[in-house]
This record gives structure tokens, C-alpha cells and sequence, in this order.
């Protein structure tokens, strides 16, 4: 299957996921589990920022469309999809990624590295969104305490979504 | 020239990222406006659409507690008949002519999405401006009341739930009559207590009070039940009480629920807006 293809499909799916399953889990009262960011994680490494930072507002637009929250994921979506190239650049050995896999991922890039790349990521991903739902300062505890939360959450989905779905090493 | 177009070139990426972050930004800043209608939320007839069929499915699953918060809403109308009420005296009768004094009217709709999970949850209803829903109009449950109407499409209304961190309506004490504000407690007690201030402390507030809407802001007729009365906080540097009250809306079970039109709405907002502000 083309890599287009795979990210229409996953596109789709992941904001079907998203608006009817996830959102409507909440633990403690507190973490709710943002999976749909890995779309953007697992982009190709070739797309330029530009492309991902288009991406990331569509992405993000369909999801405000369904959860009443005008641009606050759009923006989310975006500062991670900027942020990505110099992420990776960061995590890079010597001489890049293997390229024969073209896409981010436990297989191509190793746990470490990976689970770093997520969690830079996941974790400025929550921050921007919450801080735009919440919108004052006053309670800041609370802020603090549901970054935190539901960035665990996010990032133990995110391995499960690795283990399951990342291609294998042949 | 060249100097500039090259500037710009090199840092591309950073501008473009600005842009479109700003441009995200003032949809969030525009949420708050009333008037204006962003075109980003779920009043329209693509999520309408999904919402609908999801709604077709989960539907199932509520119907016995959808049953039963309407079987009892038809026992507490039956209970309102004129023929309850015996009257010794058959010779005289008070005749109710309600022609022409009809203030509010009630429009059953259909919840297709609910979330109570954010900070700010809203409601999207089966049922928008062609049926006759308005912005600003109130929202009731069969157990309480629920919202205030906020963007409408032709077929779909979203709605600000009282679970919303911007949200306050005005109730007061059903027993004595005092009135205060109501807000919802974010946290991590859930989509159930709310906030009840400005109570002074020479009140009497029991724990099991109930707490009406007041009547007094045209969207709530007066007597419909908010909630009731959890736990009250004597707050030691103020004259007036912190209440927690638990609603009386399961808002994780809402099927049906009521859009109330107030057909003096426009007459009381137009004789309020003509006193001067000083």
C-alpha cells in the first residue's frame, strides 16, 4: 500500500477514533487520552516543514469541527508539526535514519529514540492545547495536573498503537 | 531587495508557522463572541450527519433510563391536571383563561452529541433554526435544566452545557427564597456539582435544599430545578456562603431534551436595555 494512501486511511480513521471512542473516556476526571497526534508522528521523514504544518492544520481543523473547539487543536497540532523536523534532527545518529523505512517509527528509528521523539512531542502537544482550554492562569494545579495526566495516557496509547500497528524488521 | 527575498526565503517554515498559528489563535479568541458565527463547530451538516448515525447506535443502550426520566416527567405533568384537584364548592368554579398569557412554549429535541469530559462540554440537538430554535434560548432536561442555546444551523443547535467553565445562571433557594449564581466545579469530581455563591449567611441552607432557576434572566422560566443542596462552606473572611450543589441533570444520560422559546424575551431585554448605564 502507498505511504499516501496509509495516511488518508489513518487520517480518517484516527479522527473517527478520536471524536467517538477516546472523548468519551474519562479517568478520574482528569486524563483523557489524546491518540490522534500520532498521525502527525508518524508522517514520512522526507515531508518538508511546510507540508506538515499544512497537514496538521486540516487535521486539526476536522477535529475542532467535531468538538466545538474552534483552532485550540488546529494550534496544537501545528506547534507539534513545526517542532517535528528539529526533534528528529536532534535524535538522529550520525548519517539519518535508516531510509529504507520512510516512516517514523519503533522499528526504524529504535525504543529510545522513539519513545524521546513521542514524548517531547506528546508533552508540548498537551501543554499548548490545555493551556488554550483553559485560558488563565488562577488554576494552575488543575492545568498542571491533566498535562500530565492525559500526557501519560496519550503516551501509553501510543505505544500500544507502536506494538500493534509498526512494521517489522525483516 | 534580493537581501529581503532571500531572508524570507531561508526562514520560510517560520513564517508560515506564525500565520497559521495566528490564524488558529483568533478562532479561539473569536469563541466568546455571540454574534459572530464561526464556522468551526458541530452546527453543521457534516458532523451533524456523523453525530446522527453515531447517536442511531449508542441510542439503544439508554433506553430503559430514557424511559424512565420520561415516565416520570408524564407523572409529574398528569399530577398538574385541574381534575386532581377536588373542589368542594361545585357551584363556583375559577376559570384559567391562559389565551393570550402564554409566556413560554416548550420544543422537545433530540441530543445527538454530549460531552462532559472537557472544560467546555457542549450539546449538539437535532432541531435548529427551521424548527424554530434561537440563540440564547434555554435548554431543560426531564430532570433539570441543562443549557443555553448558542450557535444554530437550519437542522442543528449547539448548546453551551451547564457543564461549561464559562457558564453561570442565576437560581435561588427554593425554600426561602434568596438568590444566588450557580457555576460548575471543574475537577475531579465529575460532570455533577456545581457552585452556588452570593448566599448571605444570615440564610438558613440545609443539605437537600433544592435550588430553582430565579426567573430573572427571560431564558429559565422561573421553578425549574437546578439542583440540590450538597455540602455548604462557611467561608470565614466573607458574609456569604459557599455552596456545592449536586445537579439534578445526569448529564452522562441525556436522550430528550426541551428547547424553551419565551415569547416575551425581546419585550423584557428591549425595556431593561432602555435604562441608562451609569
Amino acid at each position: 500500500m502507498s505511504e499516501l494512501l496509509k495516511n488518508i486511511i489513518r487520517f480518517i480513521l484516527l479522527i473517527l477514533l478520536q471524536v467517538f471512542v477516546l472523548n468519551k473516556v474519562m479517568l478520574h476526571g482528569f486524563a483523557t487520552p489524546y491518540l490522534y497526534l500520532i498521525f502527525i508522528l508518524l508522517l514520512p521523514f522526507g515531508t518538508p516543514t511546510w507540508a506538515l504544518m499544512i497537514y496538521a492544520l486540516l487535521f486539526g481543523l476536522c477535529l475542532d469541527l467535531f468538538m466545538n473547539t474552534p483552532g485550540m487543536h488546529a494550534a496544537a497540532c501545528v506547534v507539534i508539526a513545526y517542532l517535528r523536523p528539529f526533534v528528529l534532527n536532534l535524535l538522529s545518529p550520525q548519517g539519518g535514519f535508516e531510509t529504507v523505512k520512510k516512516t517514523p517509527s519503533v522499528t526504524s528509528m529504535g525504543w529510545t529514540p522513539f519513545m524521546t521523539y513521542a514524548i517531547i512531542l506528546v508533552v508540548v502537544h498537551h501543554i499548548v492545547y490545555f493551556s488554550l482550554e483553559f485560558f488563565d492562569l488562577h488554576n494552575i494545579l488543575l492545568l498542571l495536573v491533566r498535562i500530565l495526566l492525559s500526557a501519560l495516557v496519550s503516551l501509553v496509547l501510543i505505544v500500544l498503537y507502536e506494538m500493534l500497528f509498526a512494521p517489522s524488521r525483516r | 531587495m534580493r537581501n529581503l527575498i532571500i531572508f524570507i526565503r531561508r526562514y520560510f517554515n517560520f513564517f508560515l508557522f506564525l500565520v497559521i498559528l495566528i490564524f488558529c489563535l483568533s478562532l479561539v479568541l473569536r469563541r466568546n463572541d455571540y454574534q459572530r458565527t464561526s464556522f468551526i463547530n458541530s452546527a453543521n451538516s457534516v458532523s451533524g450527519y456523523f453525530f446522527r448515525k453515531y447517536n442511531n447506535i449508542q441510542y439503544y443502550f439508554h433506553l430503559k433510563k430514557v424511559n424512565d426520566s420520561l415516565a416520570s416527567l408524564n407523572a409529574n405533568l398528569l399530577n398538574q391536571l385541574p381534575v386532581d384537584f377536588a373542589s368542594p364548592d361545585t357551584t363556583s368554579a375559577v376559570q384559567t383563561d391562559t389565551a393570550g398569557k402564554r409566556q413560554y412554549r416548550y420544543l422537545p429535541a433530540e441530543v445527538i452529541n454530549n460531552s462532559v469530559n472537557g472544560l467546555m462540554n457542549y450539546i449538539t440537538l437535532y432541531r435548529g433554526s427551521d424548527q424554530g430554535v434561537e440563540t440564547g434560548m434555554g435548554v431543560v432536561g426531564p430532570q433539570g435544566i441543562v443549557g443555553i442555546v448558542r450557535r444554530v444551523s437550519p437542522h442543528y443547535a449547539v448548546v453551551m452545557s451547564l457543564l461549561h467553565k464559562d457558564m453561570s445562571i442565576s437560581a435561588k433557594l427554593l425554600n426561602t427564597g434568596n438568590f444566588g449564581t450557580v457555576k460548575w466545579k471543574p475537577g475531579s469530581s465529575g460532570p455533577f456539582y456545581g457552585i452556588l455563591k452570593d448566599i448571605p449567611k444570615n440564610v438558613a441552607v440545609h443539605r437537600g435544599d433544592s435550588v430553582m432557576t430565579s426567573g430573572y434572566s427571560a431564558i429559565f422560566p422561573p421553578g425549574l430545578l437546578v439542583g440540590y443542596i450538597e455540602k455548604v462552606n462557611e467561608l470565614s473572611a466573607s458574609n456569604f456562603y459557599e455552596i456545592s450543589i449536586r445537579f439534578a441533570t445526569n448529564f452522562r444520560s441525556l436522550q430528550y431534551v426541551y428547547v424553551i422559546e419565551n415569547f416575551k424575551a425581546k419585550e423584557q431585554h428591549d425595556v431593561e436595555s432602555t435604562l441608562p448605564h451609569e
